[in-house]
């Protein structure tokens, strides 16, 4: 290494603690997407009919819900069908509608729509459609829900790019400076290159690769610190017991967005010699 | 005879001093060339514009056909694989062996590990430090890390040898062995130029000598000639 050792160590070190603050937004901001893409799935829309529907409006209602590009599945459930699972899922509670005499629950259609329109967006539209054909007494989801949901992810990606990109500079400074440092170290040898001939080229390629791979290892280890923190995490979740399931829902970077880090911490290093080396000033260098 | 290097009408100043005053001076092909000179008389500043770490502020300056004034700071590093240059202060590199030192040149130009070997060994022969070649120069006595220098310096088979005060820090007994082999460099047909103050230089060296007095070229004498301007 042209930078002594010292120096290197605080650089990676220095660029790891960098990234490892940008991993953390990025990690809370990747399991809250996948949370949400999780939840989305899982959405179903009720399509609740009007009262003593005839069967074939209601049959016709179905064939038309089913036809529709953005329905993935359709499931009819009769008003006894309803009260069944009213009493099945509040059984302390079916005396209440013992008492009303007939059955006051809604026939309905509950629709999963394709996996392409279940964003906050496409679901309303939707449901903004369905609600005016005929038959059709109301619509419901979990709208509120769902855009309160997508409207926090938007705020935590903002605040990741936001920390990403002056992190990022940090990093690119401090391996920048460590560059500086280096070439100031060797002058003398980088003005006795030049009497002999090299290039520019020839004197700069050691400096750019060096940057290159101290951006490499802060970025590996950064992760390392990250996987780290993230496995105690979960083990504390674990051993709360309170969150029943959460641990099995969180999820580290995959493999591929690893050495897409690791690449970018590659690819900030390399930027920082070139800053470096830029500032050092023509014929220099 | 081709003249290989070409001052016209050169002058540069520092901090509004003349470092060179309008210096107009051809050099032929194979020519032994004595720059003498009190210190500050622009020796050194000549000798680096030659090599392009200078430029001048009036005039050209041309090397081997090369309009050096001219050149894109990208073609510099090509001018100066046909120039060896010595220094008063070698600058060698104290990590790097003497065989490394003196194969710097060609490692620069990406020359192959066989061409290196022989050049290498050619070069240090040639200056009598062959037997030195894995030791580190902070190890050597002056005389012989100049001559490694020379060795660096010649091991690309320049057309122009520069050498900047290359005895001033030797002894007379030194000197004298290092002039010889300047000599010896130039007999194989290098052009060599000396930059010197050192009378002892000028005793033993009966060739062409331009003098140069506070950056004005005041005289010059050849073989058989008289002092003129």
């Amino acid at each position: 290494m042209r930078i002594n050792r010292t120096t290197t160590i605080v650089a990676v070190l220095t660029t790891a603690f960098a990234l490892t603050c940008v991993g953390i937004f990025l990690l809370l901001y990747v399991n809250l997407r996948n949370a949400a893409w999780s939840l989305q799935e899982d959405v179903k829309v009720m399509v609740y009919l009007e009262d003593r529907l005839p069967i074939e409006k209601v049959q016709a209602l179905e064939r038309k819900l089913k036809i529709d590009r953005m329905v993935d599945e359709v499931l009819f459930i009769s008003k006894e069908e309803a009260l069944g699972e009213f009493r099945a899922q509040f059984p302390s509670e079916s005396h209440l509608l013992e008492g009303l005499g007939e059955n006051p629950l809604p026939a309905s259609f509950v629709v999963t729509l394709a996996p392409n329109f279940r964003s906050p967006d496409a679901m309303k539209s939707w449901v903004e459609r369905v609600q005016t054909m005929e038959g059709v007494a109301k619509v419901d989801y979990n709208q509120e829900w769902l855009s309160l949901l997508a409207e926090f992810i938007g705020y935590i990606e903002l605040v990741a790019i936001g920390v990403g990109v002056l992190l990022s500079a940090a990093a690119v400074t401090i391996i920048g400076n460590t560059t500086r440092l280096a070439l100031l170290a060797r002058r003398e040898e980088i003005e006795i290159l030049r009497s002999v001939g090299a290039t520019r080229t020839f004197i700069r390629i050691p400096y750019f690769l060096e940057g290159a791979v101290l951006g490499a290892c802060g970025s590996a280890l950064s992760l390392g610190m990250l996987k780290f923190a993230f496995e105690l995490f979960r083990q504390e979740i674990r051993l709360t017991g309170r969150f029943g399931g959460i641990d099995g829902m969180l999820s580290f970077f995959p493999l591929s967005v690893c050495l897409a880090l690791v690449l970018a911490g590659m690819g900030l290093g390399f930027a920082g010699s070139v800053v470096s080396l830029l500032r050092v000033g023509e014929g220099r260098v | 005879m081709d003249a290989i290097i070409q001052l016209i009408h050169v002058s540069k100043w520092h901090d509004r001093k003349a470092a060179l005053s309008d210096v107009t001076l051809e050099i032929d092909k194979g020519e032994f060339v004595l720059l003498m000179g009190s210190s500050g008389a622009g020796k050194s500043t000549l000798l680096r514009m030659l090599i392009g770490e200078e430029q001048p502020d009036e005039g050209q300056i041309f090397v081997h056909g090369k309009n050096v004034t001219k050149l894109r700071p990208a073609e510099i590093p090509y001018l100066r694989r046909k120039v060896g240059a010595v220094f008063q202060d070698f600058r060698l590199l104290p990590k790097k062996s003497v065989f490394d030192n003196v194969a710097l040149p060609l490692i620069v130009q990406g020359a192959p590990e066989k061409d290196i070997r022989r050049k290498v060994t050619e070069a240090l022969r040639a200056v009598d430090v062959e037997h030195k070649k894995d030791q580190s120069p902070n190890s050597l006595s002056t005389g012989e890390q100049q001559r490694v220098c020379i060795a660096r310096a010649i091991v690309n088979g320049p057309v122009v040898l520069l050498a900047d005060e290359p005895t001033g820090n030797l002894d007379p007994e030194r000197t004298r062995e290092i002039i010889e082999l300047f000599k010896l460099i130039n007999a194989r047909g290098t052009t060599v130029i000396v930059a010197t103050h050192d009378p002892h230089v000028l005793n033993q060296v009966n060739r062409r000598v331009v003098t140069l007095v506070q950056g004005v070229l005041l005289s010059e004498r050849r073989i058989g000639q008289g002092v003129g301007a």
